[in-house]
């Protein structure tokens, strides 16, 4: 992944999951909590979370995904999971 | 199919509602499940708790199986009672005289397929905490309580004691029943019993057996069940609500269940009673996670057309279809976007279809909507979530409701949610009933379906 790739991250991020949940991009702030603050359940996260993983060609474990629970935890993750690809 | 059709000849389920295939379908009319507390307690101390569907009072030496052979089985598991193991053999005995098939001689036409999620672990695990506990912390109580002790411990152990194998087993279970020809021991999660099927199916139209007896059994402990409640898909009132807004998730079932499969023809020569014929089962491997399904994937409607592309048959004549159900919302959904992929939408009309007199009756299946779709219901709710025994302890309750032509109502089924787009039967319905199918999207992506039909 290029830098200037890695520096989109956030709002590549948050365009997908805007594009999944129908918000608006400007509410998902990196505070914003995905199942007290969007109403998302357990159906949509694992959207969520197929969409990503496709997107940046990462996986992301099981046990993982319930613990995700804020869109900077999500941007948090992801970009770990590409260090560690890089790095491999 | 090959040239050889396979037919069921016998039935065994050791369930919560009943031993045997007679006392389980009377549980099944009662629709009174046998729901326990079960509460784990550490030198005084409450490790935890939780619901399970339970067996009352089982005991193996009241099966008539061969005291010696049950001796040598202790004495090798060094004087416990491996109740899963129990259960598998006690369920085999029940099928095999279920098709009044002759196993005592030595030199039987019968081959052997267990499905297990690994027998013994769970007294094996606590044993290995027990002692940990003991040697290590015993003499330190006051630093370190045993319940402490035993919710650590059990973290780090459980992945590694998933290792232990199953051949053993397998030859125990073959000895009590004289098996010398082909056998195996399979492990596909939930879809172990599809999977047994299909391979002891394939064992009898390749003429290695002319009859093969498929048993699966569970007795889920609290190491399960702490696994299960840290995924967050185990139920806290103990009530399994399959498709509905208010689930929350599984209730484990104590059990097990064995089928007898036959080559037609043999059953025929021999006059055995024949259930249904197994039409052909499909398979697919997501092979996505291994605790969570796809949202999106087409595997589980991928098993599904490849049973019916296996069995010869179209989806219209599937009268009766009964889906995994396990009550957990992401699980649901995924299951409900199979079935209507492949069946349609069920109209809201259809959530009326049963009201009425107990049974309901109905004319035909075909309730004035085009395309006919099955009707849809489900068992765990009667008997648990019977792990890797489930699929075939509810193909059992399946082939009996061919028998009998009533379709059992799924229960607690109060709060349907209409963004499944599917509705199951609500009372008990006699209808004639002639096709079946079993489908199951197990852990790890095995996604299975299976097909019968009445001859």
């Amino acid at each position: 992944m290029s830098k200037e790739a890695f520096d989109n991250l956030e709002k590549d991020l948050v365009q997908l999951i805007a594009d999944i949940t129908g918000r608006d991009p400007a509410e998902l702030k990196p505070e914003v909590n995905f199942w007290k603050d969007l109403g998302i359940d357990s159906i949509k996260a694992i959207e969520i979370t197929v969409a990503i993983e496709r997107k940046y060609k990462i996986s992301i474990r099981d046990e993982q995904i319930p613990k995700i629970t804020t869109i900077g935890e999500a941007v948090k993750v992801v970009k770990q999971s590409l260090e560690k690809k890089d790095k491999s | 199919m090959g040239n050889r059709r396979v037919v069921i000849t016998g039935i065994g389920p050791i369930s919560s509602i009943g031993i045997g295939k007679d006392n389980l379908w009377q549980g099944i009319l009662q629709e009174k499940p046998n729901i326990k507390l079960e509460k784990c307690v550490l030198d005084g101390e409450l490790w935890d708790q939780f619901y399970v569907h339970k067996i009352d009072n089982f005991d193996i030496s009241k099966f008539g199986i061969d005291k010696d052979k049950l001796e040598d089985i202790k004495a090798w598991k060094e004087g416990e009672e491996i109740v899963d193991l129990n259960y598998l053999i006690a369920s085999i005995k029940l099928a095999l005289d279920d098709s009044k098939l002759d196993y005592n001689k030595e030199n039987n036409e019968l081959g052997l397929v267990l499905g297990h999620e690994n027998l013994g672990l769970m007294p094996f695990g606590f044993k290995v905490s027990d002692l940990a506990y003991e040697m290590l912390i015993g003499k330190q109580k006051s630093q370190f309580s045993k319940k402490d002790f035993f919710d650590k411990f059990y973290r780090k152990f459980l992945k590694s004691g998933y290792d232990v194998q199953t051949f053993a087993d397998l030859f125990h279970v073959a000895r009590v029943f004289n098996v010398h020809n082909y056998s195996l021991f399979i492990n596909n999660a939930c879809a172990s019993g599809l999977y047994a099927l299909e391979t002891a199916s394939q064992m009898i139209e390749s003429n290695q057996v002319k009859a093969v007896s498929v048993a699966a059994s569970d007795h889920p402990d609290i190491y399960k069940y702490l696994w299960f409640k840290e995924l967050g898909i185990y139920s806290s009132d103990g009530m399994i609500k399959p498709f509905c807004k208010d689930s929350n998730g599984l209730v484990f079932g104590d059990g097990g269940v064995a089928i007898v499969l036959e080559d037609l023809e043999f059953a025929q020569k021999r006059k055995a009673q024949i259930y249904a014929e197994y039409l052909g089962g499909g398979f697919d491997l997501e092979g996505w996670k291994i605790t969570v399904p796809q949202i999106g994937s087409h595997s589980y409607q991928d098993a599904i057309q490849k049973a019916f592309k296996q069995a010869e048959i179209n989806k219209d004549e599937v009268d009766f279809l009964c889906p995994h159900g396990v009550g957990s919302q992401p699980i649901d959904y995924y299951e409900s976007k199979a079935i209507t992929d492949i069946f349609g939408v069920y109209p809201m009309r259809y959530e009326n279809l049963s009201h009425g007199e107990q049974p309901h009756e109905i004319e035909n299946l075909s309730h004035g909507a085009s395309p006919k779709r099955p009707l849809i219901s489900t068992f765990k709710p009667y008997v648990g979530h019977n792990l890797g025994a489930s699929a075939l302890l509810e193909t059992a309750i399946l082939l009996l409701s061919l028998k009998n032509n009533l379709v059992p109502a799924t229960l607690n089924y109060k709060n349907p949610d209409s963004k499944f787009n599917i509705s199951l039967v609500k009372e008990k319905t006699k209808v004639k009933l002639k096709t079946a199918m079993k489908i199951c999207c197990a852990f790890a992506g095995f996604n299975a379906a299976a097909i019968f039909k009445k001859i």
